[in-house]
Formats: C-alpha cells, structure tokens, sequence
C-alpha cells in the first residue's frame, strides 16, 4: 500500500499535475460564477481535453473544477441573488439578505470555508467508506427513491419562511411547471397546450435565473435611487487605514475559527448528508443542500430560527458544507460499481475507460496496478479543497468589486448576464422566454410574500417523484410494496412521521387554545 | 500611475482583445460553428459530440462549439439542428430517435428532412441480467418468458424508447408480444443498471458502452447483442463472445445538416468529416477512432449515401414496430399521464384557497395592502433602511421602468437571434442604463465595451455558443 501511495504522491505533485490543477480551479471558479452554467457543464467542456491528459491530470482537473464551480456558484447568489450553480438556490434569500446589510465578504468568506471543509469530510468518507457505502448505494430501488424524493420536498416545508400553506402553494406551482412537456414515465405530451416548443418543457436552470435573478433586477429597477441598498453599502464602507490584504483577510476570513469551533458536530452532520445524498445516483449537490438547510433549521436553537431565510450565516454554512461534500459522495458508486452518481463522475467513468481502467470493486484491491490511480484521485481531492482557499478569497475580491458599480450600470449587466445565463445552458431563446415568465412570476410571488426557494425544488423533484411513483406501481398495484424494503420502509416511516408530527403539535395547540 | 488611468489601461487592452475576433472573411466557414447535441451534458452523445467539436475544430479552423438542446426525447435538439438556417453554421449530431419520433406523433420532422453527412457509429441494443442470475442465455430467459409472460420485469430507457422497442423487436422475434415484459419507465440506462442491481428489476436493454464498467467488473452479464441473425458476435478484452440475437436493432450517431444546405458546404463538411473519422486528423498524436474504442463505442460510419440508405431502413424498422397495436397500450401505465399534474394543481388551487380565506380573515383591509405592495415585497427583500417606493406601482414611471425590462428580454428572445448577441446586448444595456440614470456617453461607453467583451468570453473562451447575428461576430 505505502508503496502505491509513494507512487500517487509522486504522480499528483508533478509540476505538470500542479499546473492543471491550478488552470483548471480558476476555470472552474469562472463558470460557477456565471449564472446558468454549471459543474457539468464546465466538465462537460473539459472533455476533449481530458483525452489528451494523462489519467492523474484528467482526473485532478475534473475534480478540481468541479469543487471550485460549487464555491464560484455561491459569488452571484450572496452579490446579485443569482445562484451562479442550482446547488446554491437553497440559501440565496440568506446569503443576499447579509449582502444588503454590507455582510457579503462575510457571508462569503463562511460560505468558502465551510465549502472548503465540507469538501474536505466529503473525501474523507469517500477514502474510509467508499466500498461499503457503495453496498448501501446499490441497495436503492425506485421505492427508496420515492421516498427519498418525497422526503426531499418536505424540505419545502421546513424551509420556507412565514406561513406553511404559502410553501405549499410555491411548491405546488413548482410541481405543475415541473409536468409541461414529455413526462418521462408516460411518453406523452402535457399542459403543452398544442405547442411544439413546450414539450421541451421547463428547463430549470432558466426558471431559476427568472425566479431570482429576473425578479430581483426588476424589484432593483422599480426602486428608486434613494433605497439602493447595494450602493448605500459601497459607499458608505469605512475604510480603516490598513494594509488592503490584511483589512479583506479580516472581513473575509474574521471569526470563522469560532464560527466552526462552535459547530464541529453540525458541519459533520452536513458533511454526512452531502455525502450520502451525493452518492445516491440521480440525486446531487443541489437537493444535498436543501436537505441540509432544512436540518440546520430544525435543529436551531429557537431564538435563531427566526434568521433562516433573512440572513443566517449558520443556514448557509451547512448548507454549503453538504453541497461541496456531496461532489465526493457522488464517486463513490462510480468508482465502487463503475455508475455514475451523477452527470460528473459519468464522464469520470468515461475517462477512466478511456485510458483503459475499470472501475469496480477491483480498483481497490491491494495487488491492482490501478492502485496508485485510486490514492492520486484521494489526493487531489484534498487537494482540490486546499487550493480553493486562496483562489476563492480571490474570486470573493474580484466579486466584491460588483456591488461598488453604480447602479444604473449593474443592473442592465447582470439584466445580460441573467439572459445569456438562460440562453447559454440550452443555447435556446425559447428559454429566453421561460426566463421571462418565471421572472414576472416571481415577482408576484414574492409581492403576496410566497416563498421561491420551493418553486425551485418542485421544479428539480417533481418529474424524479412522478417517474419513481409510476415505476413503483407498474411493478406492483399495492401500496403496501412501498414499505417492503428495508430502506423504503425506513425512509417511508420518517416520512410520515415528518409530516404527521406537526399536524398533531398543531392539533394539540387548538384544542388547548380551546 | 493613478487608479482610474490604471483602470483605463486594462479596459483598452480587454477591449482591443474582444475586437479580434471579428472577422469578414467571407470563405466558409469564418466564424463559430454550432453542434446541436439532443442529450444532456455529459452522457455518451455528448461525450461523442465534443469530441467530434473539437476535432472538427481541428479541420476547419473555426471554433465548433456543443450545444445541449434536450428535452422532448429528443425532439428539441433534432428540431432545433435541423431546422437551423441552412448556412453551416449549424450542424447536427443526430440519434436514432429522429427515426421514430415522427412515428410517434412527437414531431414532423423525420430523416428525410436532413441532408446527412456522416454516421458516426452503431451500437446494438443488448441484453443485461445480473451477474450472479440463474440466465446464463438469451434461450434460457427466453423460456422464462414463455412459462410466466408478464412476469419479469426489464427496463433502460422511457417507456416506448429505442430500448423499449429494442426489448420487445427481440420478444417478437420469438413470438412473444412486447407486453409479456413488464417495461418499468426510467430516465435512461444508469439508473436502471442500478435498479437492476438493487434486484427490483430483472432485465436491463440498453447498449454495451452504456454497462461496459459493470460488464467488466462482472456485476452485470450480457446474453446477447442485437445486431441481427447475420450479425457478428462482439469479442470485448477479458470477457467471453456475446452472442448475436436473432432480431436486429442498433442505436447509432451521426451528424447532419439542413437539408438547404449549399452542396460544397456539404462536401466541405463531409471531407472534414471523413478525414476524422478514418484518423487522418491528429491533435497531439491521437485520433478520433482512438477515443471512440476508448470509450468503448463501435466506430461504422458510413458517408452521405449509404448513410441515407441506413437512416431509411432504420426508419422503416421503427415504423413496423411502433405501427403494432400492443404499443397503443403500453403507453398508459397504472396510473394516466394525467394524474400527476392533476394532483398537482388540486393541491395548488386547494392551498390557494387557504391562503386567500386566510388572509381575508385576519386582517380586514386586505384591498388596502395590495393597493400598497411594497410593504411585503420590501419586508421579504429585508431591506434594512425601512425604504419606500417613490414610484407606486400605478404611476407612469412604474410602469415604464417595468415594460423596459420585459421589452429588454423580449427584444433578445425574438430577435436575438436576427441581430446577433452583440448589438441586441449593446441596446439592452445602453437603453437601460440610461433609462436608470446614467450619462448617454457612459451608457454607450459600457454598451460597447461589455457586448463584445462578453461575446469573446462565451464564445472563444468556454466555448459556449452565442448568437451571431448580422455583425459577423
């Protein structure tokens, strides 16, 4: 082993794997933050290059990006009220809110370290338990995932701010946006209302642009001067006299020893989540950190539950820790079964085949050849993680810089960055004008205080949840084999009891009020 | 030197940089071309097309960049490529989903709407079980189908997919009638590979590349290709020959174009494409063929004519297929397409209503507070100064500033795609900047710098697609 290790260290700490790394962390911090192109996207990019790179490089390169492009996405979500990468659309009312009260470096600053440390317990689980979690992986059937999804969508619930019925009702829509088009479970053209165009149906990454970023450029506009917060926050900043690296390093990175000092058990706990949710095929980064945000919520303190959703830096760490420590879950069942976990890691396996590698349970195997690959992949993991402290306190600088423009030049450019953002993914002006919908949508959503976050996410489950629940009844008529596997039962049980309990809490109040 | 002539510096050099992409040359091609992939980022057509981009980029000297039309089964990306000004500039990767979409009802466009190029491979659908599962055969599963018809359970794609089809030509092929299978509807092979390996599933139908890891690691086993009676057995490094089914269905690649599209650029484009495909094209020493058997994916292509004589008999095939009656059923699962979005609604309408009567009860002046909006929407945007809007939602000004936005993305998502990126951003920018206050000189300035700027940045840069439009950007 101590061999294949020596061998993996020489292999990674080569000037020319130290290179792609570097290149290809700060290509990556770029796409994130580019609203509408996400981690796959920038991987997906990265493709042809891989097959000209050694494996050791390909591979560093593919993890770096995807690790920096997580972070990167966060940058317009907390600056603009973008999510730069659907991954960040769990937190964006918070980390925005902290942006208006002049917080945004700090808000960065915790979202970038516990990304950072989020990623780091993400490879540390994939490097001790990837073998046996990958058993628990392969154990998922259409029924666990049913529940998974439906256990995801409660989320909705929990996260959304002021009343629970206003939740639903944004989730509701979600799910309904969600159906236009071919449903995957019927083959059959819905609520397209005869038109060619919609049976593509609603992508979901220019919905988001127009429910957050769309509907925020018009709040922006319809506000005059005067309450430009944004401006206000440039402006009026105090500037100490003090060395500028230094004053950044205290805004960015201030407090944040104690900040994770206080929360070691809640950051692994995210930590888990990321994982577990990641290395679950079809369920990534993006519904890791909804569930995330929903546990850190319900398991506040009281009096800080209040600041969920208006500026909880709490909410966005954890959020943000399981985000980034569910890209290393995801390698898991790639690397222990040869499926991808997600869109990532099924290129990972297709540069792993192309340079004449396996995966499979083999991989880890003492006497494997591949061996040293497997420790390089461990190593760049952490190394990955590391690199992205300097680049992304960087990247939080160059950003920063953003909220200092006038206004009345931001807002028309984040206006084009929000449409070649929906244009961009899809290359589709049809998106154009979903984006455009979505935006008025939200707009109004938000006037009558309807929540958005959950619009996004039935958006993002609602087509898994219907395939799941047809898939399940085309094996068996009864309801009853939805509780029959182990871990269906398991996951169906918690969900009920998740949806029951606060009816009984809110029975019992009633009859007392009574 | 001081800040803002630092500042001036730097914006002239990025500004001279972004102006070099801008090229008359009037010589086909002379500017970014479009490969319009119907699959989603990622998954083995869009590894395919990359590739392909990059490659072509190689030959033609111009950046080819992938775009991931998905959705409608592939119905978006075939439209969307085939239905491209027939200029070029637009190429398409098409699947074997434009043979059988049309027969489906999905769309009009079928085969003979394309002008096409070059097939780029041919992979046959196959069978998969377990690795430790009691089929060592294709006969054996066979006579486990005939003693219990609709008992096993098999998926790999949406129902009434190429796969699907796949599954039942080969249940025909002895007999059987395609729903003496259970088809369970999935996203696509990966997911129902792991179905099949979480033991919910019986049979899985997609192609070798797709289960290759796990065909390898013997976690899977493939009891037969469908590559027809006549067809060869397929030798993988390691593993023992897969046998030939009797029944023939293979999914398979190309690339194509508008069927207007001027002949030398045809032939343009298929001597490009001939020289990658029989790795005449090298980029640092390997070819197009390299990264095909790597990735473990057949490599027949076949050129312009005998491409078309493939495309028709591969649409016939889907024609008699999809023209049986068994598949008028099998598109109406347990529950109808319908329920779901039914549901959908009651609970959006019902949680409505508890909304409304909600409000309506607690607080009397309900008309007052929508008359006055901005105290929601500012309490939820959690601005810290208590702000209030000058300009109410019924003045004039509102309602200016408000159509100038909706004008702005309108004027990019119907004529974006006439005017090119550049001048509709440039418009965009320069109007709304000025509508928000700003200087006509320094709107313009910003207009003129960051179109460009951000054209070059997508297009040349990350090598995502933008609209060119008439500046010849």
């Amino acid at each position: 082993m101590s061999e294949a290790f020596t061998t993996a260290l020489q292999n990674t700490f080569s000037l020319h794997v130290l290179l792609v790394i570097l290149v290809s962390a700060t290509y990556g911090l770029c796409v994130g933050a580019i609203p509408g192109l996400t981690a796959t996207m920038a991987v997906a990019l990265m493709v042809p290059f891989t097959f000209f790179l050694d494996p050791v490089a390909g591979i560093a390169a593919i993890v770096t990006m995807e690790a920096c492009c997580i972070f990167a996405g966060d940058i317009p979500t907390t600056l603009m009220r973008i999510p730069g990468t659907p991954s960040s659309a769990a937190y964006v009312d918070d980390a925005y809110a902290l942006t208006k009260q002049g917080l945004h470096q700090k808000a960065l600053g915790v979202s970038l370290v516990f990304s950072v440390v989020g990623g780091l317990i993400g490879s540390l689980v994939l490097i001790c338990a990837a073998p046996l979690l990958a058993k628990v992986a392969s154990q998922f059937s259409s029924y666990e995932y049913f529940w998974l999804c439906v256990l995801g969508l409660s989320c909705a619930a929990v996260v959304s701010r002021g009343s629970p019925v206003k939740g639903l009702f944004s989730l509701s829509l979600g799910l309904i946006l969600a159906c236009v088009g071919l449903g995957s479970a019927h083959s059959l053209p819905r609520l397209t209302f005869g038109s060619d165009r919609l049976i593509t149906g609603i992508n979901f990454i220019p919905a988001m642009i127009g429910l957050f970023g769309v509907s925020e450029v018009l709040r922006n506009v319809l506000n005059p001067p005067a309450t430009d917060e944004l401006r206000a926050v440039g402006d009026g900043e105090e500037k100490p006299k003090q060395n500028w690296l230094v004053r950044s390093l205290g805004e960015v990175f201030g407090g944040i020893g104690t900040r994770l000092k206080s929360s070691v058990r809640k950051t692994v706990a995210s930590s888990g989540i990321g994982a577990v949710i990641g290395m679950l095929p079809g369920a990534g980064a993006d519904i890791a950190a909804w569930v995330s945000y929903a546990v850190s919520k319900r398991t506040a303190p009281e009096e800080k539950r209040a600041e969920y959703g208006q500026g909880s830096l709490d909410g966005i760490a954890h959020a943000t820790t399981a985000n980034n420590s569910s890209l290393a879950g995801a390698w898991i069942p790639a690397l222990v079964l040869g499926i991808p976990g997600d869109s990532v890691t099924a290129i990972v396996i297709g540069v792993l085949m192309m340079k004449n590698i396996t995966p499979g349970p083999g991989i880890f195997e003492a006497d494997n050849p591949q061996l040293p690959l497997v420790y390089g992949i461990y190593i760049t993991f952490v190394l990955a993680n590391l690199i992205l402290i300097p680049l992304g306190f960087l990247a939080i600088q160059a950003g920063s810089l953003i909220i200092k423009i006038p206004r009345e030049i931001i807002l028309p450019l984040i206006l084009v960055f929000c449409i070649v953002g929906a244009f961009a993914i899809n290359g589709s002006f049809f998106d154009v004008q979903v984006m455009l919908v979505l935006g008025l949508l939200g707009f109004v959503l938000e006037r009558f205080e309807f929540p958005l976050g959950p619009v996004v996410l039935g958006i993002i489950l609602g087509p898994r949840l219907e395939e799941t629940f047809v898939q399940n009844l085309t094996k068996s008529t009864s309801l009853l084999a939805f509780f029959e596997r182990p871990i269906a039962c398991g996951l169906g049980i918690l969900c009920i009891a998740l949806w029951a309990s606060p009816l009984i809490f809110w029975a019992r109040k009633r009859l007392k009020s009574r | 030197m001081n800040s803002a002539a630092k500042f001036r510096t730097v914006f002239f050099f990025v500004y001279l940089l972004s102006l070099s992409g801008c090229t008359q040359d009037s010589s086909y091609p002379n500017r970014p071309i479009t490969l319009v992939c119907p699959w989603a980022a990622g998954g083995g057509t869009d590894r395919v097309s990359r590739q392909m981009a990059f490659y072509l980029e190689e030959e033609l000297g111009q950046p080819v960049n992938v775009i991931n039309a998905t959705g409608g089964q592939g119905v978006t990306g075939h439209s969307r490529g085939l239905q491209a000004k027939p200029d070029g500039y637009t190429l398409s990767m098409m699947t074997l989903e434009l043979s059988m979409l049309h027969w489906r009802g999905l769309t009009k466009l079928d085969w003979t709407d394309c002008a096409p190029l070059m097939s780029l491979n041919e992979d046959p659908a196959a069978l998969f079980v377990r690795g430790d599962s009691k089929w060592k055969t294709a006969e054996q599963l066979e006579e486990s189908v005939l003693e219990e018809p609709g008992k096993l359970r098999a998926s790999g794609t949406a129902s009434l997919g190429a796969w699907h089809l796949a599954l039942a030509s080969w249940l025909i092929s002895f007999d059987r009638a395609p729903s003496d299978v259970n088809w369970i509807p999935s996203q696509g092979a990966n997911p129902s590979l792991l179905e099949l390996m979480s033991g919910d599933i019986d049979i899985v139908c997609c192609s070798v590349p797709e289960a290759r890891a796990l065909l390898n690691s013997g976690e899977v086993r493939c009891l037969g290709i469908m590559s027809g009676r006549e067809g060869t057995p397929l030798k993988l490094p390691g593993l023992d020959e897969i046998p030939s089914l009797d029944c023939e269905l293979k999914g398979w690649r190309g690339i194509g174009v508008a069927k207007e599209t001027p002949q030398e650029i045809q032939d343009r484009l298929v001597t490009a494409l001939r020289r990658i495909t029989t790795g005449e094209t090298k980029v640092a020493g390997k070819t197009f063929p390299e990264f095909m058997d790597g990735e473990g994916f057949d490599r027949t292509s076949r050129p312009t004519t005998e491409f078309a004589a493939f495309l028709k008999k591969s649409d016939e095939t889907f024609g008699e297929l999809l023209g049986r009656d068994e598949f008028k059923e099998v598109a109406s699962g347990p529950i109808g397409p319908m329920a779901f979005p039914t549901a959908a609604i009651a609970l959006c309408g019902l949680s409505l209503v508890v909304v409304v009567t909600g409000s309506l009860r607690k607080s009397s002046h309900e008309v007052a507070e929508r008359r006055e909006p901005s105290g929601p929407a500012e309490s939820n945007a959690q601005s810290p100064g208590g702000s209030r809007r000058s300009a109410t939602e019924a003045s004039p000004s509102w309602w200016l500033h408000f159509g100038c936005v909706v004008a702005a993305i309108l004027l990019f998502a119907f004529a974006g795609d006439a005017l090119g990126f550049v001048l509709t951003a440039g418009i965009v920018l320069t109007g709304l900047a000025m509508l928000l206050g700003a200087k006509p000189h320094i709107a313009a300035l910003v207009a003129v710098v960051a179109a460009p700027v951000i054209y070059q940045l997508f297009v040349y840069v990350l090598r995502v697609p933008l609209p060119t439009g008439i500046l010849w950007w």
